[in-house]
């Protein structure tokens, strides 16, 4: 197999590099070409991430890494370095393909903004970084990406830097997912210590982890995991640290597209199948991975049902659907979560450029205010159409199958979380269902005479992505274990839970869109007498279960006492005794002062004085 | 040809060489004045550049040759009077050297000075003066960094005291007598502790026969050579390590008691006085209110060295003379050290949070990052002190650079509190980038100098203080916590109308924050740049720690 592209794969993230660099020296300057620049780069990484992969294709593929020293003190030698293997490969692909589509739509959305030149510095950064993260061959340089990333998007969502509430939400999405990233460089210190060979790179985990050759000690194992899991939990969203998902909003569409649906959000996830064999040595790591992703699926989509901003909405969507990928990585199925990540990607990014789209005319968020884009966007329809169906998990869109392997899985494993699962797939299936009815058919609830469809550089990419959105679930049926053998080397197999659970699952989807199409166009449900009657309910998961105050009051206000309570204790205490002390100084001047009174029996005193001082210290000499 | 050269006292002193030329100028010349003095600080930092190349091209066997040491006082001891035979003397050398510890502070001490000069454009009175402190304080620095004998350091050390106190006193803001003298007070108790421990060394550990040619007689010495305590404290057969009068070894010594002899107690003692003493220029929580005054008072380019040199030569002296001298204390202080570490990273950042002034959120950030000097101290192995050294390298470089920030911005906006500034990335994009790409590097980045300053320090330590690390890891959270805070309360949010019409940073204040945030991403992602060098230097305090030679 020739490996010509595979040796070239460390040119991949280089692309979008020049395009920053590039990008930053032209300042605010001209934002047409600074669109094409951005599209090109990402066109290039693009292409030649389709031709590493196709060199992967063949069952002999090896994985393939290099690098050079990066970082070496004492003992520590650290290389920074890029290993493409079967996941990486995959990974390249999904990244690149919609970075390009991004890039190409944001020439359209952005084009009006007077700092556009920088957005696509920023967005080129990013896909560097996400690159660099993907591409990592050591955990140490994960990390680096991954803080990276997270600078980025930082920086996207508080793009709008002017808005208060865009600094909020993009100090929170730092802050929040900081926490995180604490916990996996813990882990990451932790299993450097552990590993018998002291190295962070994959090749060396996966030899010290995969047998289970009793190098590192169970509990250890566990720990380490679960710090990663912390990680993790961050990046992409998991219950407790979900909050700066939904507030992370805040920056422009296409962000929330690349970022925070489609790449950024599902590194975490990416990061647990990279060090799948460190969680599979420990049952308690797999089992909380599981249950935090189960938890989290059900969770968040009880909390969409309830929102009336269009990106939250997809926002609590992607948090519920990260959290079918986590269930997926703890029941054991590496494939089914990567399977689902690689589909989620496309339709929920079909689904973000969108809701783009309709934002971008209609200058709206609220659904309430929207209705009947129907008649006036009707690519923008269609495709929003394609990418809800798939998300709703009706065959044959892709989002079926990829679900459809991960309630396989919990099935045979774990029935409580085949239960969340179902019932988390009927919220995925009402919520979009409301979502899209509310939003294009019925009648226009606000002023929507100037609404027209937008350019097609934002509805071509809607368009490309509809097909993956409708066929990358072929890649793996209960008829075609492709991608499950090309990841796992010819062992996984999904879909095995037989009929019963398929049917489950496109019964509850159905199901869903069915009552939501009764409530939401045909009116034979009556939304206001529902939720008259619960008002509690609706306020508690339209403020998505009060967590976010919660936090604010426990922890932001906690540190910020803590904070007080030390500013006082360091400027009276601490700082009091330092007054005393010179205060001290000051009277011993004075009194010294006051002994140079030119008697010399005064003189003579203190000479007594000092010899004494000496004679106790000479005597003292045998305590030294 | 450049170990031929006294390259060390050349790069030491070369500052004076503007400082002649400063007192020629008349005094209300401030153009010439400006100029002069920046181009003095040019000429060291030239020479170290020239000094690292040639010392990272070379071999560590062969990179001992730069060291130069002349005789500076040499007293005659009479001590006949008392029976005694042998010919003592009191030594004091003008010994000066560099090793892999040495050379990356006094690189960061020229590339700040120089910066710093360039910062120093915004004084507004009295020139000729404010330069010649300056470069006088320079000289100071760079000496502190390469003095190999107690005195001589000693001599350095208070050369830094001097122009600081006028510096700060005469060109601070508005409580700045306040803020000279406390600073004043608080380092020459530091100097008074540190000099009564480097006595103590002198007579004990400093006491030493000098080789002699054959019938010149027995020649003992007290010396403050840096070289000589090493040896006396690594050689079993030294006075120091001769116990009580039974185990006595030298023909002079048998009968009386050894009065060189170092006890557990005495060791524990001057190990203790090091630790305040170098504690408090750290600083070492609660020895840290002088320097908030320091950071809120003096002059902005003048914090740029306080905060980005001055402090370093806390946790520099500490590595120097106590964990190098005293490694077996130090293993067993190690707990205690890390514990203090770990307080300054969580004191000084919940104390950041809460800051309404920009230079004090900066000035409790500094106590933070230099807890993890602390931390990386600590660990005693090799992976946390280059720790150690990269993040003192590293967060002199980020200082430096806040505090440059922080000078322009006060000179626009006349005020450093948060409440009153917003938005200024509006009128002034490319000084809110700088900020912000230097709070990024503060809070940790990888990809930035802090990041591999901290990620060491904490790796090394975790070997042996597991659960410390644990605890002091919050301290990345936080960092990110006030960092933000206070930036993007500057940067970010609605603009103030007023602000409006500021402009951006001049050339010449851009060009020193494109220098300062170039090294800071030069050493994010090519740290061996200040690795290397320094693989080797502590490879001797390594060997010295009980259960060193393991690893």
């Amino acid at each position: 197999m020739d490996t010509i592209f595979t040796q070239l794969g460390w040119l991949v993230p280089l692309f979008p590099l020049a395009a920053f660099l590039i990008l930053t020296a032209m300042g605010r300057g001209n934002r047409t070409l600074a669109a094409w620049i951005g599209t090109l780069a990402s066109l290039g990484s693009f292409a030649l991430s389709v031709l590493i992969w196709t060199e992967r294709l063949g069952s002999d593929a090896l994985d393939y890494s290099d690098g050079f020293r990066w970082l070496s003190a004492g003992p520590l030698q650290l290389t920074l370095g890029f290993e493409i293997t079967n996941l990486t490969s995959l990974m390249l692909l999904v990244v690149t393909a919609v970075s390009v589509l991004v890039n190409l739509y944001s020439a359209g959305y952005m084009k009006d903004d007077e700092r556009a030149t920088v957005f696509f510095g920023y967005v080129a950064l990013f896909a560097f970084s996400m690159l660099g993260l993907v591409l990592a061959d050591n955990l140490l340089g994960l990390y680096v990406f991954w803080e990276l990333v997270g600078v980025c998007s930082f920086l996207l969502v508080g793009f709008w830097y002017t808005k208060p509430s865009a600094r909020a939400a993009a100090k929170k999405a730092f802050i929040v997912t900081r926490i995180g990233d604490a916990g996996l460089l813990l882990g990451i210190i932790l299993l450097y210590w552990q590993m018998p060979s002291h190295t962070l790179d994959f090749a060396s985990i996966q030899n010290v982890f995969q047998g289970q050759g009793g190098a590192i000690e169970a509990g250890m194992t566990t720990l380490i995991a679960l710090l990663i899991f912390v990680g993790a939990a961050g990046k992409s969203g998991q219950f407790p640290l979900h909050v700066w998902l939904p507030d992370a909003m805040e920056g422009p569409t296409p962000i929330s597209a690349l970022i925070h649906a489609a790449t950024m959000v599902a590194a975490g996830v990416f990061l647990i199948a990279r060090t799948f064999d460190i969680f599979e040595a420990s049952q308690a790591a797999m089992d909380t991975v599981a249950y935090i992703g189960g938890f989290t699926a059900i969770f968040a989509a009880t909390i969409a049902v309830a929102q009336q901003d269009m990106k939250r909405i997809l926002a609590y969507s992607t948090v519920s659907q990260l959290g079918y990928m986590m269930m997926a990585l703890g029941l054991g199925s590496l494939t089914g979560g990567i399977f689902h990540l690689v589909t989620h990607a496309f339709f929920k990014a079909l689904l973000f450029l969108g809701a783009g789209s309709v934002i971008h005319a209609v200058h709206t968020q609220d659904i309430r205010q929207m209705g009947g884009i129907w008649r006036r966007m009707r690519v923008t329809s269609v495709t929003f159409g394609i990418g809800a169906l798939a998300l709703s998990g009706i065959p044959p869109f892709s989002g079926f199958w990829s679900k459809d392997a991960i309630l396989h899985t919990a099935f045979q494993e774990k029935p409580l979380l085949f239960a969340l699962g179902l019932a988390a797939a009927f919220l995925t299936a009402f919520y979009m269902s409301r979502l899209f009815f509310s939003v294009f058919t019925g009648k226009a609830r606000g002023n929507l005479g100037h609404v027209k469809e937008s350019p097609w550089t934002m509805t071509l990419p809607l368009a490309v992505l509809t097909v993956p959105a409708v066929l990358s679930g072929l890649i793996e049926t209960p008829w075609n274990n492709t991608l499950g053998h090309w990841l796992s080397g010819g062992t996984e197999t999904t879909h095995t839970g037989g009929g019963l659970v398929m049917v489950a699952s496109a019964a509850v989807g159905v199901l869903g869109i069915y009552i939501g199409w009764l409530a939401y166009a045909k009116g034979t449900i009556n939304r206001e007498t529902i939720t008259a009657r619960v008002p509690g309910l609706v306020r508690l998961l339209g403020e998505g279960y009060y967590v976010d105050r919660l936090y604010n009051a426990v922890f932001v206000q906690g540190v910020r006492g803590i904070g007080r309570v030390f500013a006082i204790i360091d400027d009276h205490i601490v700082g009091g005794a330092v007054r005393l002390v010179g205060g001290a100084a000051l009277l011993l001047g004075r009194g010294g002062t006051r002994l140079h009174n030119g008697q010399v029996q005064t003189y003579g005193l203190i000479t007594l004085f000092g010899l004494l001082v000496l004679l106790v210290s000479i005597a003292g000499r045998g305590w030294w | 040809m450049l170990e031929e050269l006294p390259i060390l006292s050349l790069i030491t002193f070369s500052p004076l060489l503007g400082l002649l030329v400063l007192l020629f100028l008349p005094k209300q010349r401030s153009r010439w004045l400006k100029i002069t003095a920046i181009a003095a600080t040019f000429i060291p930092l030239a020479l170290s550049l020239w000094l690292y190349a040639d010392y990272s091209s070379r071999s560590p066997e062969d990179a001992a040759a730069y060291g130069e040491s002349v005789t500076w006082v040499d007293v005659a001891l009479n001590k006949e009077t008392v029976g005694d035979v042998a010919s003592y003397s009191f030594k004091l050398a003008y010994q000066m050297d560099i090793d892999g510890v040495s050379l990356p502070l006094m690189l960061l001490t020229t590339i700040v000075a120089a910066m710093a000069a360039l910062a120093s454009v915004h004084i507004k009175k009295r020139w000729k003066a404010f330069y010649f402190w300056f470069l006088l304080l320079e000289v100071g620095m760079l000496g502190v960094f390469m003095a190999r004998d107690l005195f001589l350091f000693f001599i350095f050390f208070e050369l830094t005291l001097v122009p600081m106190f006028f510096l700060i006193g005469i060109w601070g803001f508005f409580g700045r007598e306040k803020a000279a003298s406390r600073f004043l007070i608080y380092n020459g108790l530091g100097s008074a502790i540190m000099l009564v421990a480097f006595l103590l060394l002198t007579v004990t550990a400093g006491f030493h026969q000098v080789e002699t040619g054959s019938g010149e007689g027995v020649r003992l010495e007290y010396s403050g050579s840096y070289e000589v305590l090493q040896e006396s404290f690594s050689n079993p057969d030294s006075y120091i390590n001769q116990g009580a009068p039974e185990s006595g070894g030298d023909t002079a010594m048998t009968t009386a008691q050894n009065p060189f002899y170092l006890s557990e107690a005495m060791r524990w003692t001057i190990f203790l006085l090091l630790l305040i003493a170098f504690g408090i220029k750290l600083p070492i929580a609660p020895f840290h209110t002088w320097m908030l005054r320091v950071h809120a008072e003096a002059p902005p380019s003048i914090v740029m060295i306080h905060s980005g040199v001055l402090l370093k030569m806390g946790a520099y002296g500490l590595m120097r003379f106590g964990l190098f001298l005293f490694p077996a204390q130090a293993g067993e202080a190690a707990v205690a050290i890390a514990v203090l570490g770990a307080v300054n990273v969580l004191y000084g950042a919940i104390l950041a949070m809460v800051q309404k002034d920009l230079k004090l959120v900066l000035a409790y950030s500094s106590i933070s990052h230099m807890g993890i000097v602390l931390l990386g101290l600590a660990s005693l192995n090799e992976i946390g002190l280059e720790g150690a050294v990269v993040q003192m390298v590293s967060h002199g470089l980020i200082s430096a650079l806040l505090f440059l920030i922080v000078g322009s911005l006060q000179e626009r906006t006349d005020t450093t509190e948060l409440a009153q500034l917003g938005g200024l990335a509006r009128s002034m994009p490319f000084m809110s980038g700088v900020l912000l790409a230097a709070g990024m590097a503060s809070l940790g980045l990888p990809g930035l100098s802090g990041f591999i300053g901290e990620f060491l320090s904490l790796l090394g330590l975790f070997d042996t203080q597991p659960v410390i690390v644990a605890v002091a890891v919050l301290g990345v959270v936080l960092a990110a916590v006030y960092v933000l805070r206070a930036v993007l309360a500057i940067t970010y949010g609605p603009m103030p109308e007023k602000f409006a019409a500021l402009r951006d940073a001049r050339l010449v204040e851009a060009v020193p924050m494109i220098v300062l945030l170039a090294m800071i991403v030069l050493v994010g992602i090519y740290p061996s740049i200040l690795t290397d060098p320094m693989a080797h230097g502590f490879d001797a305090l390594i060997h010295m720690l009980p259960g060193g030679e393991a690893s």
